[in-house]
């Protein structure tokens, strides 16, 4: 498959009134077409500022960012979701997942309202269609916000940390959907988490950073057995060995920098 | 209350209920006393001449003294000046505080530039530029209304800008992700957001809509009920006076009424998020 997010040499330094702030450094990785891959690094190192880069809402100091065979970032074929669900509680649910289509009124709009429907039906979501947002439960909030991201047809969904707002139990079962729903809708899917084990078990590919500067300190292929997140947690001979080398990693680094 | 009538449930919440009920009758009941235990007080300590009934008036003498208002039809004519005066301050000062208030969120700059201006002014008592407003627009209702609106514009425009500031960063972020302009995020969330917060300046603003009318009636008028109550005053009749405040208190609670009917239809505006 071809790369459908490479970055090359990615410098970043953040402004502030009296600080300039090295975030990251020479940041090389690719991500390939259909790949779900995740970012952990220590906290404060820039996951979330990778994220803003390839949404563009921020710009690179120096290096070159290709998307899609192309340098200038074409956002509209990037899908953000968030840590908190930002539902709009004044809309309905239906109302909440159309925004997307009010703000960008694509020329396929009918095409995406079917396939609006279509998700929601799915994902046993279609009865609470005209439901305000408040009646629903943590997780069914979060797949909302999903199918939001979903509708405008992204060809990569940014994720950050969407799960941390959640309880653990609900966690476990939204990550199992989440991992499904991307799967099916055969979507690229660039992960931010501080959760070592829901990166090994969700990801196809985990890039560990290193504290600020962030730089790649290694790039970690799981190949765990099992068809859902909550399996490949039971497949004990790969999965600890694995915990164990990206916990190393990671507590190496905050000791460096304390 | 639907649910009480389902036959099955325990003891300990038929209770429950008993007590939520009994509480509630408590405060009614208490509510009520206050009132008629004032108003009689007030009347028999006048009845009796322990107080003199011209410095303080008497409930029995404020219904008579409306009575004959009503029977002369200055009462409907009065009534109605305040009512106007009031509403068209309202209405300017609510529309025009709104929307300064969204220049000024459209505009980062201009809105620190002004800041300093808007401050000094929402500290300036407004009365004082009582002889100005005449000077400029003439005696009457038009000074009044000016009146009015300067004294519910700027704490609108105050809470209204404050209130779209407080909009969540991850929502803005959410439609920037989405590609959305100025214009669609101020209209697809920022108004919105912040209707709760609408509703509480209009809430604000009944209350300081009166006093600009009745403070621009005592400055300068001829009719309208400030101008009874200042008139009232000056010949003695503290009885026109009470009816004119009754009067006023029955208009002000009706406006604030019609506000929180509103309230109730926006209370489902921002869940818990």
């Amino acid at each position: 498959m071809k790369n459908l997010l490479i970055y090359k040499d990615v410098n970043f330094f953040y402004q502030t009134k009296n600080d300039e702030i090295f975030a990251l450094k020479k940041i090389n990785f690719e991500i390939e077409e259909e790949c779900f891959a995740s970012l952990v690094g220590p906290s404060g190192c820039g996951k979330t500022t990778i994220l803003s880069l390839t949404a563009g809402l921020l710009k690179p100091t120096s290096g070159k960012i290709i998307f899609d065979e192309s340098e200038q970032i074409d956002t509209k074929k990037i899908g953000y979701m968030f840590q908190k669900d930002h539902l709009f509680e004044w809309r309905s649910v239906w109302k909440n997942i159309t925004l997307g289509l009010e703000i960008q009124k694509p020329t396929d709009r009918e095409k995406k309202i079917a396939l609006a429907e279509e998700l929601l039906k799915k994902y046993d979501l279609f009865s609470f269609k005209d439901k305000k947002p408040r009646s629903l439960s943590g997780g069914m909030r979060q797949r909302v916000a999903l199918i939001r991201t979903l509708v405008l047809e992204p060809k990569l969904l940014l994720l950050d940390e969407p799960f941390s707002a959640l309880d653990y139990q609900t966690r476990l079962s939204v990550c199992d959907d989440v991992h499904e729903i991307i799967k099916k809708e055969k979507k690229t899917a660039l992960l931010v988490t501080h959760d070592i084990a829901e990166s090994l078990t969700m990801s196809d590919k985990i890039i560990v950073l290193s504290s600020r500067p962030a730089t790649v300190k290694e790039e970690i292929v799981p190949n765990l057995c099992g068809k859902t997140p909550f399996e490949k947690r039971e497949d004990n001979a790969s999965f600890s060995p694995l915990f164990e080398k990206i916990w190393r990693l990671l507590s190496n680094e905050e000791k460096q920098t304390t | 209350m639907k649910k009480n009538k389902q036959p099955n449930f325990s003891k300990a919440h038929r209770d429950y209920v008993k007590k939520l009920k009994k509480d509630k009758f408590f405060i009614i009941f208490f509510r009520i006393f206050i009132l008629v235990a004032f108003l009689g007080l007030w009347e028999l300590l006048t009845y009796f001449k322990v107080v003199d009934p011209f410095f303080i008036s008497s409930p029995s003498r404020i219904v008579l003294q409306i009575v004959e208002l009503c029977k002369n039809g200055t009462l409907l004519t009065h009534t109605w000046v305040t009512l106007y005066e009031t509403l068209i301050g309202f209405t300017i000062a609510t529309v025009i505080g709104y929307v300064v208030a969204i220049a000024l969120w459209c505009n980062e700059k201009l809105r620190k530039i002004l800041e300093p201006y808007i401050v000094v002014l929402n500290s300036l008592p407004k009365i004082a530029l009582g002889p100005i407003i005449i000077l400029w627009v003439g005696a009457g209702t038009s000074a009044i209304v000016v009146m009015c609106v300067l004294i519910c514009v700027i704490i609108t425009t105050m809470s209204m800008m404050s209130a779209f500031l407080s909009v969540e960063e991850g929502k803005i972020l959410l439609l920037k992700s989405m590609h959305a302009n100025k214009f669609q995020i101020l209209f697809k969330l920022v108004l919105p957001n912040s209707m709760p917060e609408f509703i509480s300046v209009l809430k604000i603003n009944v209350g300081m809509s009166w006093v600009g009318s009745i403070m621009g009636e005592y400055l300068t008028s001829k009719a309208g009920l400030g101008y009874l109550i200042v008139y009232g005053g000056q010949i003695f009749r503290i009885d026109l006076v009470m009816a004119s405040t009754i009067i006023l208190c029955i208009l002000a609670f009706g406006m604030y009424y019609i506000v929180s009917l509103l309230e109730k239809k926006f209370s489902s505006f921002r869940g818990k998020s």
